[in-house]
């Protein structure tokens, strides 16, 4: 692959980027389901990482980490990181323990959610008085939804991997 | 550039690792202030937020004329009875003010005063995760928005409290997010308590009347407002009515549920309070 086709097939996923962004922060937000609504970034971040491996994962996963903290109120820094180390580990798991597959894209963001929002409730226990329960019920239907939307995304990135992508760059 | 990932893959999570403790400490640094990065993308991304926005009013507008026709024809019939039974009681109140600024005058008091100094904005954004209740609106500092400013509907039903301002756009925590906390007042019995969100209460829309007196005799239906103590928000400010009142795990203290009057879900256009004086 030329530097040139380099630029265009990250064009053609950062545009999907920008897809995802849109019905996460501008089109699902307006249409709870039953007060919950889904979280797609990390599904964007796996999908690609999938796709196209370990250190591929992570440079996606840093731009979203950093449009996760820019473009959502309430960052604390944390995701870029997080969202990086995400994309390289699912990317690597695909690769070597398991396959480039929906299964794999769906077992890995059920992990990433996971962490992600076990994340979140230990930062809440630890700096507000709240219980664990509590936590537990916007956490469960939130990943639930968001694994509900994991076909949707990842066709949208394997739709682009399968127009510009190909050649493996992990 | 064929093996860019592969070759500096260890120095992109080291990258990431350094923007994660900036971000972390600018945003720490900058207090309720966006910094310059946030601001940058608040910009870039506004022509989106905006033309969806706009997009979802319209179409929220065309259902509700298209589905609820009815419903929109009875709320004006029950409207036009509402505004003529108002009309009667300010011609009464007109007597009662009038009487209440002799009397004043006559012991001394300073004549009440209520001066708010407003800014509109348009709602451009709302919360994208589970976590927070937030709107964004379409002005921020430059318009002279400060965090703390409160934000209420053109009917002054507190709406929430400013979190963050960026140069062209702020954010503000709703009146259900977790991050609230108010001076609150039952109108009927003068039982003050605090105003808080609760991760329980924010998926229902609700929020917390807690450290209630104990002698206070709440019933399903009474207002709630803002008390004003501290001077830090407005007082009078209309919030929500009681639901409920319950005891907390403990048994010791007491709460209300309040039902906030605003629907956030619906808002297009707010009023930030920028600076007040208020007389009572």
């Amino acid at each position: 692959m030329t530097t040139r086709d380099q630029i265009h097939k990250w064009f053609f996923y950062a545009l999907g980027l920008f897809l995802v962004w849109v019905l996460d922060a501008q089109i699902l937000n307006r249409l709870p389901v039953l007060g919950t609504i889904p979280m797609l970034l990390p599904l964007a971040v796996v999908s690609v990482a999938v796709l196209e491996g370990a250190y591929a994962g992570a440079g996606f996963g840093l731009a979203v980490g950093l449009l996760w903290e820019l473009a959502y109120p309430g960052g604390f820094g944390g995701l870029v990181f997080g969202m990086a180390l995400a994309g390289m580990i699912t990317g690597a798991v695909s690769q070597y323990a398991l396959s480039q597959s929906f299964l794999s894209c769906l077992l890995c963001s059920a992990g990433v959610l996971g962490v992600l929002d076990g994340l979140r409730i230990l930062r809440i226990l630890f700096l507000q008085a709240e219980t664990l329960d509590v936590l537990l019920r916007i956490a469960v239907p939130e990943i639930a939804l968001s694994l509900c939307w994991t076909p949707v995304v990842y066709w949208i990135f394997r739709r682009i991997y399968r127009r510009v992508g190909g050649a493996k760059l992990a | 550039m064929k093996d860019f990932f592969r070759r500096n893959g260890f120095w992109l999570l080291v990258i990431a690792f350094l923007l994660s403790v900036l971000i972390g400490i600018s945003s720490a640094l900058m207090g309720g202030n966006a910094d310059p990065l946030s601001d940058l993308v608040s910009a870039v991304t506004a022509p989106v937020r905006n033309g969806v926005s706009a997009v979802a009013d319209w179409a929220g507008g065309v259902s509700r004329y298209v589905f609820h026709y009815g419903e929109m024809e009875q709320e004006l019939q029950d409207l036009e009875k509402k505004v003529a039974e108002l009309e009667g009681e300010l011609r009464e109140g007109q007597e009662a003010i009038q009487e209440n600024a002799r009397l004043r005058e006559l012991l001394g008091l300073r004549s009440k005063r209520r001066d708010l100094t407003f800014e509109s904005a348009k709602v451009t954004a709302r919360s994208a995760d589970n976590w927070r209740s937030t709107l964004t609106l379409s002005k921020g500092e430059e318009a002279g928005l400060q965090p703390g400013n409160c934000v209420i509907t053109s009917t002054g039903v507190l709406v929430g409290v400013v979190s963050k301002v960026g140069s062209h756009t702020a954010t503000v925590s709703t009146v259900i997010d977790t991050s609230m906390e108010m001076g609150g007042i039952i109108t009927r019995t003068n039982s003050a308590g605090v105003l808080e969100g609760d991760f329980a209460l924010m998926k229902e829309g609700r929020l917390k009347l807690s450290y209630l007196p104990d002698g206070a005799q709440l019933v399903a239906g009474d207002e709630v407002l803002t008390s004003g103590k501290g001077d830090v928000y407005p007082s009078g400010l209309v919030v929500g009515q009681v639901e409920g009142v319950f005891s907390d795990a403990s048994g010791m203290n007491r709460y209300a549920v309040v039902a906030p009057e605003v629907e956030l879900d619906t808002l297009v256009e707010v009023f930030v309070v920028k600076d007040f004086d208020i007389v009572e």
